[in-house]
C-alpha cells in the first residue's frame, strides 16, 4: 500500500475517502429534516425508501467496483520513469464484451422487478384491503392549495387535514399551470395538470404535522408554494370535519372582531369564503371559485376577482402564505397591509380593490387592518348554540345582514361598481330589466340563477345563492327593495 | 465548364485577403470555422457559469435576499439553455471542425460555405438569446418551457418569445451543421479509410449528426407550435383553450433525450481518443464501443417519458419506459469498461488531458449510477424535480461532457495552435475543477434526498438544507477558479510559447501526420489508410500483427478488400494525391449575409413585422448570391 502515498496526483486519494463519506453521509442523511425522503410516515413513502436503498447499495458496489478499478489501472499501469515502451498491443476481448454485457443486464434485472412491483402496487389505484377511503380533491393554484372533501363538504386550504391509518385517495387537479402535489415524508409526488386529472393515494402512519411543497416549477412564486399535512387520529379527524360545519361564535357587538368582520365583508369576501360552514356551501363555493377563476381569466389585467384560498376557521391554520410563515397577529397583519413583504406574486394585491393605491398597500387604516386580522384569528368553531347559520323558519331573518355577508363585496348599496353593478335604486330598476317580470321575481331569479340575466359590461362570474334557503332569499329581496 | 453559369450582381469583392476581421467573416477553412465556434461558446460558457454562481450565491443561505424570484427564474432558464445549446453543443462543433477533415485525410468538410452558414446563424441566434438579458425580457419559462406556463398568459413577457425564436434559429445551424458532418464523413474520407478503419471520435460525430439532424427538427416543431401559441393564440398547449400541456413535454422531451446524448457522445468520443494515446495502446473492443455508441443512440427514442414519471402517464406508461431506461446502461457499462480494459496493460502518462479523460471515466459513473436510481418510477416520484436530479445531469453533463471537452483542449490544443498548454497550470486547472464539481453537485444529491425542489429561489431556514448549499456553492467558486485557471494557462502559454511538433504525444490518428498548426489545405499530400489508427501503425509497425492477431473485424485491408468502392472522392480532385498545389474553395460573404439576414428575421418576431420584411431581402441576397457564386472565381 506504500504505492498509494507516492501518486503522482493526490486526489486520487480523495476518491477513496468519498467512498466512506458518501456512505456515512447517506446513512445520517438526518430523516429529521422536514422534507426527508428517508423520515418515512406512511407505507408508500417507505416502500420508495426501501427500493431507493436497495437499489443505492447495488450501485455503491458497482460503484466501489469502478471506481477503484480506475484508481488500480491509474497507480497499477501509470508510466514509471520516462520509459516509453509500448504494451502489448491487445484489440480487445470478446468473452470480456459478452460477460460485461449481460452482468448490467443481470443486475438492472434484479433492480426491476421491485421496481415494477412498486409501479403497480402505487400507481394503480387505492388496493381492495386497505380500509375506507377518504377521498379529496387536491388543485394546484399559483402559488397555493386548494384541499376538497366531497364526500364530507369541506373546503379548505394550504393545511391538508387527514387520518392516520386509512388511504387517502386524491384527485389531483390544476386551475392553471402545472403544479405538483408532494409530501416526502408521506409519498412521492404526482404532478397536478390542467385538463388532465391525475389520481395517486397514500397513508399517514402517525400523527403529526407534515411538510409538503410543489415540485414543479410554476412561475413566479414556485418556491414559496408549500403546505402542510395534518394527520389525526380517527376521532380527531372526525371532530376536525366536525368543527368545519359548526359556525364561529357571532362577535360581540362593538367589538374589534365584529369591526373587522364588516371589513372583511366589504373588501375581501367576494374572492376569500369564510362562512363554509352552512349547508349547501361547499356546492356554493365550488361554484364560485370557478367564477372567481372565469372572473379572472375574462380580464387578466383589470379582473377585480381571482381564485382564493377558503378562509373558514382561518384562526385554526399554523400557517399563512401556503406554508410559508407560523401564523399570528403580527404576520396577519403585514400581509394584509402589504402581502408583497410576506409573499411575492399573490394576485390579491394585484387585482382586489382595497389595494388600488399608488403603492399597492392596502386602503385601510391600521386599525382597520388589525381588527380584520383579529377577525380572521377569532374564526374557530363556536359553541355551537350560537351560530351564523340562518334561523330555521320566521320571517325574522335580516335581510341587510345576509347581504352584508353574502353579497357586498362584489355589490355596493350605493352606483359604484365594483365586481358587479352598484345596487342603489334597484328597486326601481329591477322592475323593467325582464317584460313580464316583477321586480320581486326578476331579483329573487337573478339570485339563484344569475347567468340568465348578466348586465352588459360586467363577467358572467356571479355564482347561485339559491343556498341560501327561501328565508334568507326572501329577506334579501325585502332588503334590496327597500333600495331605491 | 460547357454551359456558362448564372451570376448574381456582386455588391462586395469576394474577399481574398488571410488576415484580419474580413478574413474570418468570409473564411470557408474548416479550422477557422471551428477556432470561431471554440472561442463563441466559450465566451458563452463564462456567461453559462456566471450565471451559476449567481444562483449559487443566493441558495448559499437560507431566505437569501440577493436575487428576487424573477431574476432566479431568468438565471436557471438561461443558464440551461446557454450551457446546453451555446456552450456543448458548440463546443463539441468545434472539435467536429476542427477535427472531422483531419481524422478522415480531408482537406475541409463537404459543404465549407454551409459550414461558415452553421457558425453564422449559431452566432447570431446566440447573440439574440442573450440580447434579452440587455433588454430585460430574458426567458424565465426553464430550458424546458413547460406548457402553459411557457404560455402567453402565464407568460406574457418577451422572455419566452426570445426563447423561443432563439432556439429556432440555433437549430437551423445545428441542422446544417450535422448534415455536414454525415456527408463528409460518408463522402469525404481519405483511401482505404473504411468504416471501421475511422477513428472512434469522427465516428461518435458521425452519430452525433445523425441524432442532431433527426432531433432538433423535433423541437422546431414544438418551437413553431409555442410559437404561434404566444404569438398568434393557437391553442397547441394552452390548456386554457383546449391545448394539451402535456403533448409539449412529450415533444420537447422526445427531443430533449436524444439530445443528452448529443451533448456527452462527442465528449466519449474525445475520451476514446485520449485514453488510448496515453496508455499506448489501441482502444480497447473498437467495434463494440462503436456499437454501443450506436445503440445508445437508437435507444435514446424510445426513453423520453423517463422525464416524465410523475405526470400521471399511467403504471404501463411508467414500466414500459422504466424498462426503456434501464436498459440503455448497458451500453453506456460496456462504454466504460472498454475504457477501463484500454487502461489496462497499458503503459499511462498522466498529462492534463489524460487526468481530464480518467475523471471523465470516475465522474461520468457516478451520474450514470444516479441515473439508474431515476429510472426506477417508485423511487423517481421521491427524486423527479429535486435536486438528486441536478446532481445527476450535472455528474452527466459536467463530469462527463465537459471533462471530456476540457481533455480534449488539452489533448488538441497543440495541434490547433502549434504550441503547448503549460502542464503546471493545466494539472492545477483540473485538480480545482475535479475538486469543485464534487463538492458543488455531491452533496445536491442529499439534499434532492432531503427534499429539496428544483428552481426555487429561496427555502426557509428549518429545512436543514443549509450546510450543503454552502458547500455546493464553495465548490461552485472552486470550480470557477479552475476555469479562470485555465483562461490564465492560456494567457501564459501564449506567452511562453512553447513549440509544439506535428505530433508531440506519439499520437494514434491522421491529425497528428500533418503540421502543428495544419496548413490550410490540411494535408500536403492525402494519406493512403491501410490500418485503423494507420497513422499509429505506420510509425511502429511492429505492433501491427500483434494487434492484428485474431481480429477478424479488423484485418489490414491492403489491394485485396474492396475498400475501394467505399473510397470516396478526394477534395479537389485526382492531382491531389500528388504533391501539387491543394485546389480549395475560395472565401465567400454569402453566408455571413444570409445568417445575418435570417437573423434580422427571427428578430422581426420579437419586436414588429416590419422587420421581418426587413431581413427577408437581407436573406434572399445571401441565398441568390450564394447558389449562383462559383466554387472558385476563374483565376
Amino acid at each position: 500500500m506504500q504505492r498509494v502515498f507516492k501518486l503522482p496526483f493526490p486526489p486520487r486519494r480523495a476518491l477513496f475517502l468519498l467512498i466512506p463519506a458518501a456512505i456515512a453521509l447517506l446513512a445520517a442523511c438526518t430523516p429529521d429534516n422536514a422534507q426527508s425522503t428517508f423520515g418515512t410516515a406512511g407505507p408508500i413513502a417507505e416502500d420508495q425508501a426501501n427500493l431507493f436503498k436497495f437499489i443505492f447499495w447495488i450501485a455503491a458496489i458497482v460503484f466501489v467496483f469502478v471506481e477503484a478499478a480506475v484508481i488500480y489501472v491509474s497507480i497499477r499501469f501509470r508510466r514509471k520513469s520516462d520509459n516509453d515502451k509500448l504494451p502489448h498491443q491487445t484489440h480487445g476481448n470478446d468473452r470480456l464484451e459478452i460477460t460485461w454485457t449481460i452482468l448490467p443486464v443481470v443486475i438492472l434485472a434484479i433492480i426491476a422487478v421491485p421496481t415494477l412491483i412498486g409501479i403497480w402496487e402505487q400507481q394503480h389505484g387505492v388496493p381492495d384491503d386497505q380500509g375506507d377511503v377518504l377521498a379529496v380533491e387536491a388543485i394546484g393554484h399559483q402559488w397555493w392549495f386548494e384541499f376538497r372533501y366531497p364526500d364530507h363538504e369541506v373546503v379548505t386550504a394550504n393545511e391538508l387535514h387527514i387520518p392516520v391509518g386509512r388511504p387517502v385517495a386524491f384527485k389531483l387537479e390544476s386551475q392553471d399551470v402545472i403544479h405538483s402535489f408532494w409530501v416526502p415524508k408521506i409519498a412521492g409526488k404526482v404532478d397536478m395538470v390542467p385538463l388532465n386529472d391525475n389520481y395517486m393515494w397514500f397513508i399517514a402512519d402517525e400523527p403529526g404535522v407534515y411538510y409538503g411543497q410543489c415540485a414543479e416549477f410554476c412561475g413566479l412564486a414556485h418556491a414559496l408554494m408549500r403546505f402542510r399535512v395534518i394527520a389525526h387520529e380517527e376521532a380527531d379527524f372526525l371532530a376536525w370535519i366536525d368543527g368545519m360545519h359548526t359556525a364561529p361564535d357571532a362577535p360581540a357587538a362593538g367589538s374589534a372582531e365584529e369591526s373587522g368582520k364588516n371589513l372583511f365583508a366589504a373588501n375581501c369576501s367576494s374572492c376569500h369564503t369564510v362562512d363554509s360552514t352552512t349547508p349547501g356551501s361547499y356546492a356554493r363555493e365550488v361554484s364560485a371559485q370557478e367564477a372567481r377563476w372565469n372572473g379572472w381569466l375574462s380580464d387578466i389585467e383589470n379582473a377585480p376577482i381571482v381564485s382564493a384560498p377558503n378562509l373558514t376557521h382561518f384562526g385554526e391554520r399554523l400557517t399563512i402564505g401556503a406554508g410559508l410563515k407560523d401564523l399570528n397577529q403580527e404576520i396577519l397583519e403585514d400581509w394584509i397591509a402589504d402581502p408583497a413583504t410576506v409573499k411575492v406574486g399573490t394576485r390579491m394585491q394585484d387585482h382586489a380593490a382595497v389595494y388600488q393605491t399608488s403603492d399597492g398597500t392596502a386602503n385601510l387604516s391600521a386599525q382597520e387592518v388589525s381588527d380584520i386580522a383579529t377577525y380572521l384569528l377569532s374564526l374557530k368553531p363556536g359553541s355551537g348554540d350560537n351560530t351564523s347559520t340562518p334561523p330555521a323558519g320566521g320571517g325574522d331573518v335580516d335581510g341587510a345582514a345576509v347581504f352584508a355577508t353574502n353579497c357586498a363585496s362584489c355589490h355596493s348599496t350605493g352606483t359604484d361598481d365594483i365586481v358587479g353593478p352598484g345596487l342603489g335604486g334597484i328597486a326601481d330598476r329591477a322592475g323593467s330589466r325582464v317584460g313580464g317580470q316583477d321586480a320581486e321575481t326578476y331579483l329573487r331569479e337573478s339570485i339563484i340563477d344569475p347567468g340568465a340575466f348578466v348586465v352588459d359590461g360586467f363577467p358572467p362570474v356571479m355564482p347561485g345563492w339559491g343556498q341560501l334557503g327561501d328565508d334568507q332569499i326572501d329577506a334579501l329581496v325585502d332588503y334590496l327593495m327597500t333600495l331605491n | 465548364m460547357t454551359t456558362k453559369s448564372l451570376t448574381f450582381p456582386r455588391v462586395f469583392p469576394r474577399p481574398k485577403s488571410s488576415t484580419g476581421i474580413w478574413s474570418w467573416i468570409g473564411t470557408v477553412d474548416h479550422k477557422r470555422i471551428g477556432t470561431m465556434y471554440g472561442i463563441t461558446s466559450f465566451i458563452w460558457f463564462i456567461v453559462g457559469g456566471i450565471e451559476a454562481l449567481l444562483m449559487r450565491m443566493q441558495l448559499s443561505s437560507a431566505e437569501n435576499t440577493l436575487i428576487g424570484p424573477d431574476a432566479y427564474n431568468q438565471l436557471f432558464t438561461m443558464h440551461g439553455t446557454t450551457m446546453v445549446f451555446l456552450v456543448v453543443m458548440p463546443l463539441s462543433a468545434a472539435f467536429f471542425n476542427w477535427l472531422i477533415p483531419l481524422q478522415i485525410g480531408a482537406r475541409d468538410v463537404a459543404f465549407p460555405r454551409m459550414n461558415a452558414m452553421s457558425f453564422w446563424i449559431f452566432l447570431f441566434g446566440s447573440l439574440l438569446l442573450n440580447a434579452s438579458w440587455v433588454t430585460g425580457n430574458a426567458p424565465n419559462g426553464g430550458w424546458f418551457g413547460y406548457a402553459p406556463n411557457s404560455g402567453a398568459t402565464f407568460n406574457p413577457g418577451m422572455g419566452m418569445t426570445y426563447w423561443v425564436v432563439g432556439l429556432n434559429i440555433l437549430g437551423v445551424a445545428s441542422i446544417a451543421a450535422g448534415l455536414n458532418f454525415i456527408v463528409t464523413i460518408i463522402n469525404m474520407r481519405a483511401p482505404g479509410m473504411s468504416m471501421f478503419k475511422l477513428p472512434v471520435f469522427t465516428w461518435m460525430t458521425l452519430i452525433t449528426s445523425v441524432l442532431i439532424v433527426l432531433a432538433m427538427p423535433v423541437l422546431a416543431v414544438a418551437g413553431i407550435q409555442l410559437q404561434t401559441d404566444r404569438l398568434y393564440g393557437t391553442h397547441f398547449f394552452n390548456s386554457l383553450g383546449g391545448g394539451d400541456p402535456v403533448m409539449w413535454q412529450h415533444i420537447f422531451w422526445l427531443f430533449g433525450h436524444p439530445e443528452v446524448y448529443i451533448l456527452i457522445l462527442p465528449a466519449m468520443g474525445i475520451v476514446s481518443e485520449v485514453l488510448p494515446t496515453f496508455a499506448r495502446k489501441p482502444l480497447f473492443g473498437y467495434p463494440f464501443v462503436i456499437f454501443a455508441g450506436a445503440v445508445i443512440a437508437f435507444m435514446g427514442w424510445f426513453v423520453w417519458s423517463h422525464h416524465m414519471f410523475t405526470v400521471g402517464l399511467g403504471p404501463a406508461a411508467n414500466t414500459a419506459f422504466s424498462v426503456s431506461t434501464m436498459l440503455i446502461a448497458v451500453p453506456t457499462g460496456v462504454k466504460i469498461f472498454n475504457w477501463l480494459g484500454t487502461l489496462w496493460g497499458g503503459n499511462i502518462r498522466f498529462n492534463t488531458a489524460m487526468l481530464f479523460s480518467v475523471s471523465f471515466i470516475a465522474m461520468f459513473t457516478i451520474g450514470g449510477l444516479s441515473g439508474v436510481m431515476h429510472a426506477s418510477p417508485p423511487t423517481d416520484a421521491q427524486q423527479q424535480d429535486t435536486y438528486f436530479v441536478v446532481a445527476h445531469f450535472h455528474y452527466v453533463l459536467f463530469g462527463g461532457a465537459l471533462l471530456g471537452i476540457f481533455s480534449g483542449i488539452y489533448f488538441w490544443w497543440p495541434k490547433f495552435t502549434g504550441w503547448f498548454l503549460n502542464e503546471k497550470l493545466g494539472k492545477l486547472n483540473w485538480f480545482l475543477m475535479l475538486i469543485g464539481m464534487n463538492l458543488q453537485f455531491g452533496p445536491m444529491h442529499w439534499l434532492g434526498m432531503d427534499g429539496m425542489p428544483r428552481r426555487i429561489y429561496t427555502y426557509a431556514e428549518n429545512m436543514g438544507w443549509e450546510g450543503s448549499n454552502l458547500a455546493a456553492t464553495i465548490g461552485g467558486f472552486i470550480l470557477a477558479l479552475g476555469v479562470l485557471v485555465f483562461i490564465i494557462n492560456f494567457f501564459v502559454s501564449r506567452a511562453q510559447r512553447v513549440e509544439a511538433p506535428a505530433d508531440p504525444w506519439d499520437g494514434r490518428t491522421l491529425e497528428w501526420a500533418t503540421s502543428s498548426p495544419p496548413p490550410p489545405w490540411d494535408f500536403d499530400e492525402i494519406p493512403q489508410v491501410e490500418y485503423r489508427d494507420d497513422f499509429w501503425f505506420k510509425k511502429h509497425p511492429e505492433t501491427i500483427a500483434e494487434y492484428y492477431h485474431d481480429d477478424h473485424d479488423a484485418v489490414p485491408s491492403g489491394a485485396q478488400l474492396d475498400d475501394e468502392e467505399e473510397t470516396p472522392v478526394v477534395s479537389g480532385g485526382a492531382d491531389d494525391h500528388g504533391h501539387s498545389t491543394p485546389h480549395l474553395p475560395d472565401m465567400s460573404y454569402y453566408p455571413f449575409i444570409l445568417s445575418l439576414g435570417a437573423a434580422i428575421f427571427g428578430i422581426g418576431f420579437l419586436t414588429h413585422w416590419g422587420v421581418i420584411i426587413a431581413g427577408a431581402p437581407i436573406f434572399i441576397w445571401g441565398l441568390l448570391g450564394w447558389s449562383m457564386e462559383p466554387v472558385n472565381d476563374p483565376e
